[in-house]
């Protein structure tokens, strides 16, 4: 059952931190809630039940309510808590495993030092192998697989050492 | 037409290109350094996407990270505005490449006119009068003092290394000539790494003339006029107007045809301006040709009514243009003023910061071409171009009046800007006049 308590704060915590863009997933459900313009104090809200890695809130389509990201939600936690960032050193595709049928190279838990490949970065049909430049525990994945990234977006969350 | 254009500039021309794509119900969108994060303009944009760091080679010029930019976008061409990559061949290359239409002329006659040396020849072709000189670099064993003499004194030793006004030295009869020679060559090797040199005509008390030129890709090749940009500081454009009051009907005529005979020659298609250098005589030499879209293009959209980056996206996505040579009927007299953030009173020293207080003037005719407002920061990694503004009237008289109170009205604080410039130079008899050649600013205003 959906908590309707939750999701306001949840609201007034996006609005109050100048977030674009929420998503969270408890066990079956999953809450996506999208600021279609910072400019706009009311986000709009896609709720769905059920399990699955879907549940993406944006919509490349021109029916789309424009997104200009900003300001990556990821800093906003990262600076609470003392979370190293492991941010994309180019534009293109997230991908979280080497092809679709093999295991994510890190999840969260993952040890990472210097030099091990945590993703890669697709461009213009080259897939290029992101290395991490720090060492810790993999605490957050903040991208979803198959997704766009900009330069300098944060990727992963890592707990130092 | 295409759906969604990205992009590949900032600030001023980036705006405008975001107007232009909205005005034909194409999505714009826009690539930004870190340095212009939260730019007001990106937020004017459908979407906007980070491409790097502060620095142009870290971000404007990064071709990989716009082409994927335009990738995750879903866009299906790309504007590279002017500089950073607008006249980069390979990168127009690599657009089309990755099935990306690059919104500019074909890679091959961006080569072509982008090469002086081949720019010339193709010229001299058609017939296109260009400045006397020797072809490439004065090889060793050559005759100089006959080559001189045959160009005609004065003469210009210019490196071939050099640039940007750089590497440049007159020789004004032949017994200066040796010594002067020997001279450049040293100190080119000492500058540039290289002694190659070559000899040009030097054309006293030139007026600058270019012509816009805009052609579709079924080979319907026309001009706009004319644009006067003699006004100039190290090279680098102040004020610029259409039609000219420099020159006689009978030069602009055959400069613009002149124009066009070049474009044809090179298979160009898309926006371009060719640019000429007027004698004090009345004859004209081509210099170079502009293969992309310039700063001062509003000045001719206002004389000939027509939307020229419209025309370009148009152009680009294979429509042929809508109008013909016989319906452009240039009118009125337009000036542009380029408003930097430069301090005239200290030798045009860059004055980056952040904008307070800008308050733009408004009225019957005047035009402001900006991507600055109140709180703006002008950042000193890229150029100082604050604002275009651009006045028209029916005449040049009136369009001065305007200017004059324009200029008076504009405020920008609490930077230092060129407002105070451009009011003394507007001010001045040889402005006024209309008799002005590029040592103007030098002369009268330094």
């Amino acid at each position: 059952m959906l908590d309707i308590d939750k999701i306001k704060k949840l609201i007034e915590m996006m609005v109050s931190n100048d977030l674009i863009e929420i998503s969270l997933r408890d066990g079956e459900e999953e809450v996506n809630l999208r600021r279609p313009n910072s400019r706009l104090d009311v986000p709009t809200m896609s709720v769905q039940p059920g399990a699955g890695m879907h549940g993406a809130a944006s919509n490349p389509g021109p029916a789309a309510p424009p997104a200009v990201a900003e300001q990556p939600n990821g800093k906003a936690d990262a600076a609470a808590a003392d979370l190293l960032e492991i941010t994309s050193p180019m534009v293109g595709t997230y991908y979280a495993a080497s092809d679709p049928d093999s295991p994510p190279f890190v999840t969260p838990g993952s040890q990472v030092h210097p030099g091990l490949v945590v993703c890669i970065l697709e461009a213009m049909k080259v897939f290029n192998e992101i290395k991490s430049e720090v060492a810790g525990t993999i605490e957050r994945v903040l991208v979803e697989n198959g997704k766009p990234v900009e330069f300098g977006q944060p990727l992963f969350l890592v707990r130092p050492h | 037409m295409f759906r969604r254009v990205l992009i590949a500039n900032r600030g001023e021309i980036a705006l405008r290109i975001i107007r232009a794509c909205h005005e034909l119900d194409v999505e714009a969108v826009c690539v930004f350094s870190e340095e212009d994060r939260g730019a007001h303009y990106l937020s004017l944009a459908d979407r906007a996407i980070c491409i790097g760091g502060p620095q142009p080679l870290d971000s404007y010029l990064k071709s990989d990270r716009i082409i994927a930019a335009a990738e995750i976008a879903g866009a299906d061409a790309i504007h590279p505005g002017y500089g950073f990559l607008a006249e980069n061949a390979a990168f127009a290359e690599k657009c089309r490449a990755s099935k990306l239409e690059f919104i500019g002329p074909s890679a091959d006659s961006m080569r072509l006119l982008g090469d002086k040396a081949t720019a010339r020849s193709i010229a001299k072709k058609v017939k296109v009068p260009t400045v006397p000189g020797t072809d490439g670099i004065l090889e060793e064993g050559e005759d100089a003092a006959k080559i001189a003499e045959q160009i005609g004194y004065p003469v210009m030793i210019k490196a071939s290394a050099g640039g940007g006004g750089r590497g440049m030295r007159i020789v004004h009869q032949a017994s200066e000539l040796e010594e002067t020679l020997k001279q450049a060559q040293q100190e080119a090797q000492g500058a540039f790494n290289s002694s190659e040199v070559y000899l040009e005509k030097f054309i006293e008390k030139p007026k600058h003339v270019e012509v816009q030129i805009i052609a579709d890709q079924t080979g319907n090749i026309v001009h706009l006029g004319e644009r006067d940009c003699t006004v100039q500081r190290r090279y680098q454009k102040l004020i610029e107007e259409s039609p000219s009051p420099n020159i006689e009907a009978r030069t602009r005529r055959d400069l613009c045809a002149a124009a066009v005979r070049l474009a044809k020659a090179a298979g160009y298609y898309s926006a371009g301006t060719v640019e000429f250098l007027v004698d004090e005589k009345g004859k004209f030499y081509f210099i170079e040709v502009n293969t992309r879209i310039q700063v001062e293009h509003p000045v001719t959209e206002m004389t000939t009514r027509i939307d020229l980056i419209k025309a370009q996206i148009s152009v680009a996505a294979g429509e042929p243009l809508s109008f013909n040579q016989r319906a452009i009927k240039p009118a009125g007299h337009a000036i542009e003023c380029r408003i930097n953030a430069e301090d005239p009173e200290h030798g045009f020293r860059p004055c980056p910061g952040v904008i307070e207080k800008f308050r733009p003037p408004g009225g019957l005719g005047v035009r402001i071409d900006t991507y600055a407002h109140d709180g703006c920061r002008i950042s000193p990694r890229y150029d100082s171009l604050i604002a275009k503004l651009i006045v028209y009237q029916p005449t040049r008289e009136e369009a001065l009046r305007t200017l004059k109170r324009c200029l008076r009205e504009f405020v920008i604080e609490p930077i230092k800007t060129t407002i105070p410039f451009h009011e003394r130079a507007i001010a001045h008899p040889e402005f006024i006049e209309g008799k002005f050649d590029t040592g103007f600013v030098e002369r009268n205003l330094s």
